[in-house]
């Protein structure tokens, strides 16, 4: 039996909608920073500085004139953005925010031992159906784009499942809730009686904070990372026939993915929601808020990388530190 | 759009963000790599060339200044010493001086421009954005000497049109300086920043060989160590009495374009203060009448455009308009190189080796016809253009 407090917790907060307008404030957010880096202003005349602006792009793109080419293949063409937005927003739902009958409880929409797995399928799923979304649309910018999207894959899936090894493996468990609560737990009992073998599993993990922060601005497409849409390159890329009410769903459902990755960050590193005095959503926002930043600050701070450089790269460092960063972990768990 | 077997071909062209003006590759593509290059000129043919016969020697003035949005002067000042060369004026020192002055300002804010482009093309937002806003110093003396930001009238036929006040001198100077100080930390970004060396190293290679057998010029030859400059080897204006140093790069790929064009940051920016420094006194301006004819006789002079060796020839036939004015924009010589760069590149790679050359289509387009199955191969009637131009399109002879 599914009760009314259910159903609010799934499409109002912290549910799809809460999803969605957090994941417009974490674009604004983004913007606003990368646009203060270069020296710009950014978004400025809706809302204060500019805050609404990405809901008045979504609103424009909504009422644009939808455009499917003759060529593409119309159902995956319809299905790609759809699927994307639905997925990102369904991975968040097993992320922990903040529960709705109790100020200080943060037990996630739907959580179960291997939900960790169901995040990391769903990112894959995402990949999937991104590649799919510039196949169908017959477009030889859309298929490189799409190749391109599946290229980037082999270098930042693994080492990001390899970094989700290591919490698991401390937390005992494949639920992100645990895991936060494990987290919680050693922390309070590392204040408690601090030893070296806490310090250097908060090394430890620290690094596998940094690798895991690239691999996630590789998932968000974000730059450096950005190939797969690179405008100057292959024109917007996997993106380039997609427009109106499509584009508003891709668009959200990137913004959307910014937020799961930021939050995954949170939940696997930053301890989730948990924080003395406030209630986990007032932390939740911190720490995400956080992240975004570190995002667009990297995503400032470099040039495009080229696919093969890029994938070069994640073999050479990404992959072997990601490995060590498990490695030592399944040491130090051995000593705690 | 073929896309059977591993080779197809990517368009890019005539409209694509990497390109600013339109012109068209078609690349041919095997995976990542680019295998072949079919370039297309001339999608923005004006027939400048035919106008200026229409019009007299001042309107031309104007006219030529329209030939570039971003070389706008330097076509101006070579337009303006082809006249003079035939009608036999010697302009004065200080007209020589302001020309100099006004053209390295040009060269500055061309250089800055590029070096925007380039970066964003490599997918470097930050630096885009941080280079331009530099370049509004730039263009903002240009502004305050000649009112505007990009096409200034400066020159006359027989000088220029307006003076610089003294009482401004000090303000460019220290203008100038800043800018001096801001050439040198992006100096010090492109060369040592890890990311940009990690596009540009290597990308787009042309050897010094390849680049003087197909006769490349300005910056993207002299970054492939091709050591020559107009305004040294054949100097105009006031070039033989100022000292600058001409910046060469060895390595032949698109990171020596930026070092080459970095440099020259410094050296322009050196050369506009010296000219500041020794200006001489004097009048800026012979006289030209409007309706004034110009004696029978030919000129035909090079200056060193931003992006390389702009030629002019015109032919005066004794009337107060040019009988045959011909222009060779830089870029046109920079094409053969540019496509032996393309190849077997990335194609990450193109619109980075594409903005290497600074390219600029809609100067360079002029027409040529060419048929050598009749007895007079240089001649068409209108009645034979309008016949081709219906073959044209209705045989599929534009596919």
């Amino acid at each position: 039996m599914v009760s009314i407090s259910d159903v609010f917790s799934i499409v109002v907060f912290p549910g799809a909608i809460f999803i969605v307008f957090y994941a417009l404030y974490c674009n604004w957010l983004s913007r606003k920073t990368v646009a203060r880096l270069q020296n710009r202003r950014g978004p400025m005349h809706t809302g204060y500085a500019g805050m609404l602006q990405p809901f008045a792009d979504i609103v424009k793109l909504l009422a644009k004139e939808d455009i499917t080419p003759g060529a593409a293949n119309k159902t995956l063409f319809s299905a790609a953005p759809v699927a994307i937005f639905t997925l990102a927003l369904a991975a968040v739902f097993l992320i922990p925010i903040q529960s709705i009958t109790s100020l200080y409880s943060y037990t996630p929409i739907a959580s179960f031992e291997g939900d960790l797995i169901i995040v990391l399928l769903i990112f894959s799923l995402i990949v999937l159906s991104v590649f799919l979304a510039g196949w169908s649309s017959a477009n030889i910018f859309g298929a490189v784009g799409a190749t391109r999207v599946a290229l980037m894959t082999l270098a930042y899936e693994i080492p990001l499942v390899l970094l989700t090894i290591g919490p698991a493996i401390m937390a005992g468990s494949l639920s992100i809730n645990n895991i936060v609560a494990w987290e919680v737990g050693s922390v309070q009992s590392f204040i408690a009686a601090p030893t070296i073998w806490g310090l250097m599993l908060g090394v430890v993990m620290f690094i596998g904070f940094a690798i895991c922060i690239l691999s996630l601005l590789a998932e968000t497409e974000m730059r450096p990372f950005d190939m797969a849409e690179a405008e100057t390159e292959i024109v917007h890329g996997w993106q380039v026939e997609f427009s109106g009410k499509k584009l508003a769903l891709l668009t959200l459902g990137r913004d959307i993915k910014i937020v799961l990755a930021s939050a995954l960050l949170t939940s696997l590193f930053l301890g989730g929601p948990a924080g003395p005095i406030l209630p986990p959503i007032v932390w939740f926002i911190l720490k995400t808020t956080f992240c975004v930043l570190i995002l667009s600050n990297l995503s400032a701070l470099f040039a495009r990388f080229r696919i093969d450089v890029m994938l070069r790269w994640a073999w050479q460092y990404l992959v072997p530190l990601a490995v060590l960063q498990v490695m030592a972990i399944v040491a130090l768990s051995g000593v705690i | 759009m073929d896309m059977s077997g591993t080779e197809f071909s990517i368009p890019i062209g005539p409209q694509h963000p990497a390109l600013k003006e339109p012109a068209s590759f078609l690349f041919k593509v095997d995976g990542e790599v680019v295998v072949d290059v079919e370039p297309r000129v001339g999608y923005n043919h004006r027939g400048i060339e035919k106008a200026m016969e229409a019009r007299t020697y001042i309107q031309n003035l104007y006219l030529t200044e329209r030939v570039c949005g971003i070389c706008s002067n330097a076509h101006q000042t070579l337009y303006a010493m082809n006249v003079e060369e035939v009608a036999g004026i010697i302009i004065p020192p200080r007209a020589k001086y302001l020309r100099t002055f006004v053209h390295e300002l040009e060269r500055i804010h061309s250089h800055l421009l590029w070096v925007g482009v380039a970066a964003h093309e490599i997918g470097f937002d930050t630096l885009f954005y941080y280079v331009w806003r530099d370049r509004e110093i730039v263009l903002d003396i240009l502004e305050e000497i000649s009112g505007n930001r990009v096409n200034y009238a400066w020159n006359a036929i027989g000088g220029v049109r307006r003076d610089i006040p003294s009482d401004k001198i000090p303000k460019f100077q220290k203008a100038l300086d800043i800018l001096a100080e801001r050439t040198k930390y992006y100096t010090k970004v492109a060369t040592t920043e890890a990311t940009i060396a990690n596009r540009a190293s290597g990308v787009g290679y042309c050897s010094k060989s390849d680049m003087i057998r197909l006769c490349g010029c300005g910056p993207h030859a002299r970054a492939s160590g091709v050591n020559k400059d107009t305004r040294r080897d054949n100097p105009y204006l006031a070039y033989d009495e100022i000292p600058f140093n001409v910046i060469t790069a060895e390595s032949g790929d698109v990171l020596g374009n930026v070092v080459v064009r970095v440099g020259e940051l410094v050296e322009s920016v050196g050369i506009a203060k010296y000219v500041l420094d020794h200006l001489p006194d004097g009048p800026i301006r012979e006289k030209f009448n409007p309706l004034q004819k110009v004696p029978e006789g030919e000129a035909t002079n090079m200056i060193e455009a931003q992006r390389g060796e702009d030629i002019h020839y015109l032919c005066s036939k004794g009337d107060n308009k040019p009988y045959r004015y011909k222009m060779r924009a830089p870029t046109l010589a920079n094409i053969p190189s540019l496509i032996l760069k393309l190849k077997g590149g990335y194609i990450a790679d193109i619109p980075i080796v594409l903005a290497g050359i600074d390219p600029c289509f809609s100067c360079t387009d002029r027409m040529v016809f060419v048929d050598e199955s009749k007895d007079n191969p240089w001649d068409m009637t209108s009645e034979e253009l309008r016949k081709y131009g219906i073959r044209w399109y209705s045989n599929g002879l534009n596919k």
